[in-house]
């Protein structure tokens, strides 16, 4: 018996008789493997997607993002209300939060009310009552400010660089953060060009 | 003792309130058999297709409280359909129509509709106690019935309840006679409140205990709730997000100085990070903390908040707490005696938040751990090991490692020694949940050593059908155990009927077990209910004859009852 990582031969489920291909389970063992290791096509241990033989009656392509179900055993009233699960599948619809240096609460707004970033800075001027937050999207270095925002990967970027559509798609939360916290972040002014 | 007067046997056996111990003293002799049945006032009923309302009124036709638990553990994961069952409504109306005066009913994981709610506040005049956890099936409109008829009601208590909010006036619905109340639950409604109404209950409620509110009632409101009821003990806080004046904060922080009584925090379901600080004053005096909902909430934030609760017993936690979180929870909390680490992100990428580090450092720190459920991405033998030596006092010990088969991270080996060693130390484990990569080796362990072991969860875990064998055989106290995604199949399921006998139930989904088997089974035991929950209509299983013997089971759920089969199952349910 070769072994490849996690010897999955063993614990392989299929239905019905051997060689009856299409009497399969709907979700193939390996595939809950591959969703549940992060689901990342690249990430998959090759051993699992190459094992090929009697292990692959199932698709090679990884389902996409879909749950074992039931997995983690964390129940649906939980799930509902607090695990990222839920965050994760409103990217770029609707509201994100929004937080700033110095003020103890967060605000929400719906970035799909903004046409774009000139639109945002007003929004953001509003949602505080501060003038300065407009003026640092477009007119970066003469501002006490810089808005920041966290993207799909959880990486903090810098608003402003990419197209506005790209922007509000990949846009999870807002932070007006001061410049001088900045600094240590390496950020260019604005008039400094590659 | 049948020299003493029924009277005087009746009196010493109040003091017997477990209704296993009283199990126990109805078994000795026809005489207590028969003193015992009029005298009990809880009745518990773990399994309500186990019995009937008929058979519950024949033998205790004067109680008072009923605990009810209806679909089976896995439900909570999503793995038993819509409509399978646990419905309340026979049972209410059976004792609606007999003389019982019921005063208290506990349902669990049970189907309850707003008819059965208004038929149960309109019966029974002494009714007090309503609890439901992890129900389903009603709505506001069911607890406006309960709030307008039930005029001596105490404890209106709604856990992860899944209701249908129709944004009413049910909490207008208590009368302004109504001042009985000791426990109002409502956190899990997702809809406005009347908060005048509610405002004024709490006003007139001077023996209210315990208030958990829900997401809706915002910052202001809560300050003026806690000022009308200093004397509370259990709080569940609502909504922190809303744009709070710096006047509102020093309202609430005021009346928060002032609930010297308060022992239990919770809620915080929509929280901004900076507002547990005006919870610090009440810390030193805190027991149980939940904070499992609280995701705004940073790691710091926590730790800040966790370091001044040096009382604290129980605490329901998120991962984002991180090893060095629960470092100081491990300094801090002494008297800690049940940890729960919830799973903030549930595909398991991003950071590890809590290790074996974290499990190792509150083991050592903690001498009276007695329950823990730790969700966490990473294992090894060596920390469970560790955690055995140090925790040998386990009553239950829940492991979920996020990532199915994920082995020791460090050797790349099974988890089965760790385990082992947490089944061989902990001699009054009850309750056990295993994960990551183990093979049969481990339910060898268990069935050795786990002697008091009376639940079992298991998933993707095993190799043969040994490993469910040496559960079957060793662990004689086994009560309810659950399999899924795991090699186990006929073999082991028929190797011992009778054992199904002494157990609640069995189940078993993604496992190996085919209808051929359940049906011998089905046979061998007509004593049992064998379910087979079969959702897909691909898999006609009547249909192709010969090999219908050898199609797979999905889901197989089984229970000993003595009222036969149920008349309520939906058409995926087949019972064998």
């Amino acid at each position: 018996m070769e072994k490849d990582g996690l010897g999955l031969e063993i614990t392989e489920l299929r239905l019905g008789l051997p060689g009856t291909e299409k009497m399969m389970k709907k979700r193939g063992f390996t595939e809950m493997i591959m969703t549940s290791s992060g689901s990342n096509s690249d990430q998959c241990e090759s051993g699992v997607v190459s094992s090929g033989g009697d292990v692959g009656k199932v698709s090679e392509s990884p389902v996409a993002k879909s749950q074992v179900v039931g997995w983690p055993p964390v129940c649906s009233y939980r799930r509902k209300n607090s695990c990222k699960e839920v965050s994760t599948t409103k990217v770029g619809l609707g509201y994100v939060k929004v937080s700033m240096d110095g003020v103890p609460y967060l605000r929400k707004m719906d970035l799909g009310s903004s046409q774009g970033y000139d639109d945002l800075a007003f929004a953001l001027d509003k949602l505080f009552g501060f003038h300065g937050i407009g003026v640092a999207l477009k007119d970066g270095d003469n501002c006490e400010y810089v808005t920041i925002y966290e993207d799909k990967d959880g990486d903090w970027m810098l608003a402003g660089d990419v197209p506005w559509g790209m922007f509000i798609e990949s846009c999870k939360r807002l932070r007006i953060m001061k410049r001088s916290d900045a600094t240590g972040f390496g950020l260019q002014p604005r008039g400094v060009d590659e | 003792m049948n020299y003493f007067p029924d009277e005087v046997i009746e009196h010493v056996f109040d003091f017997v309130t477990s209704h296993r111990d009283r199990n126990s003293i109805s078994l000795v002799c026809k005489s207590w058999f028969k003193i015992e049945r009029y005298s009990r006032q809880n009745v518990f009923i773990g399994n309500c297709y186990a019995t009937s309302p008929e058979r519950l009124l024949r033998r205790f036709p004067c109680f008072k409280s009923l605990t009810l638990k209806g679909k089976p553990h896995f439900a909570d994961f999503n793995l038993v359909p819509h409509g399978w069952g646990g419905f309340v409504q026979p049972w209410i109306e059976a004792l609606a129509r007999s003389r019982v005066g019921l005063e208290e009913l506990r349902l669990k994981r049970m189907v309850v509709t707003d008819e059965s709610l208004e038929l149960l506040s309109r019966s029974f005049v002494n009714f007090k106690s309503l609890v439901l956890v992890s129900c389903e099936g009603f709505s506001t409109d069911g607890l406006a019935s309960i709030a307008a008829n039930c005029r001596h009601l105490q404890d209106l208590d709604l856990q992860e309840n899944d209701i249908d909010d129709h944004r009413g006036q049910w909490l207008s619905c208590f009368p302004e006679t109504s001042t009985t109340l000791v426990t109002l639950n409502f956190a899990c409604l997702e809809g406005e409140t009347n908060l005048v109404a509610l405002e004024r209950l709490v006003a007139r409620s001077p023996n209210l205990r315990s208030l958990k509110l829900n997401r809706t009632v915002p910052l202001e409101a809560l300050a003026r709730l806690m000022a009308c009821a200093p004397q509370i003990v259990e709080l569940g806080v609502g909504s922190y997000e809303d744009e709070q004046d710096s006047e509102s904060c020093l309202r609430l922080q005021a009346a928060i100085r002032k609930c010297t009584s308060l022992r239990s925090l919770s809620g915080f379901l929509e929280a901004a990070p900076h507002c547990l600080s005006a919870f610090q004053p009440v810390c030193h005096n805190l027991t149980s903390l939940n904070l499992s909902y609280a995701a705004e909430i940073n790691g710091s934030h926590l730790i800040r908040l966790i370091e001044h609760c040096k009382k604290l017993q129980r605490l329901w936690i998120l991962d984002s707490i991180g090893d060095k979180g629960l470092e100081v929870v491990a300094s801090t909390c002494k008297e800690l005696q049940e940890l729960r680490v919830f799973p903030t992100d549930l595909h398991g990428g991003g950071n590890a938040a809590v290790t074996e580090d974290g499990l190792v450092a509150i083991s050592a720190g903690c001498p009276k751990l007695h329950s823990i459920l730790y969700f966490c991405q990473q294992m090894t033998n060596e920390a469970l090991i560790t955690v055995a030596k140090n925790c040998p006092n386990f009553i239950r010990f829940r492991l979920c490692i996020l990532e199915p088969h994920k082995p020791d991270h460090v050797t790349s080996q099974p988890l089965d020694e760790g385990f082992g060693a947490i089944v061989q130390a902990c001699k009054n484990l009850k309750r056990l949940s295993v994960s990551g990569l183990l093979t049969d080796q481990v339910f060898l362990y268990i069935g050795m050593f786990a002697t008091q072991l009376e639940m079992l969860s298991i998933a993707f875990a095993g190799d043969t059908d040994k490993g469910m064998l040496y559960v079957l055989n060793g662990c004689k106290k086994m009560r309810k155990l659950e399999i899924r995604d795991s090699p186990f199949g006929d073999a082991a399921l028929l190797a011992d009927v009778n054992k199904y006998e002494t157990m609640r139930s069995l189940w078993m989904s993604s496992c190996e077990v085919t209808l051929g088997g359940c049906k011998r089974l089905a046979q061998k035991a007509p004593w049992l209910n064998v379910e087979i929950i079969n959702e897909n209509d691909n898999n006609r299983m009547e249909e192709e004859n010969g090999y219908e013997g050898r199609q797979k089971v999905d889901k197989l759920y089984l229970y000993r009852t003595v009222v036969g089969t149920r008349v309520d199952a939906p058409p995926f349910v087949w019972i064998l």
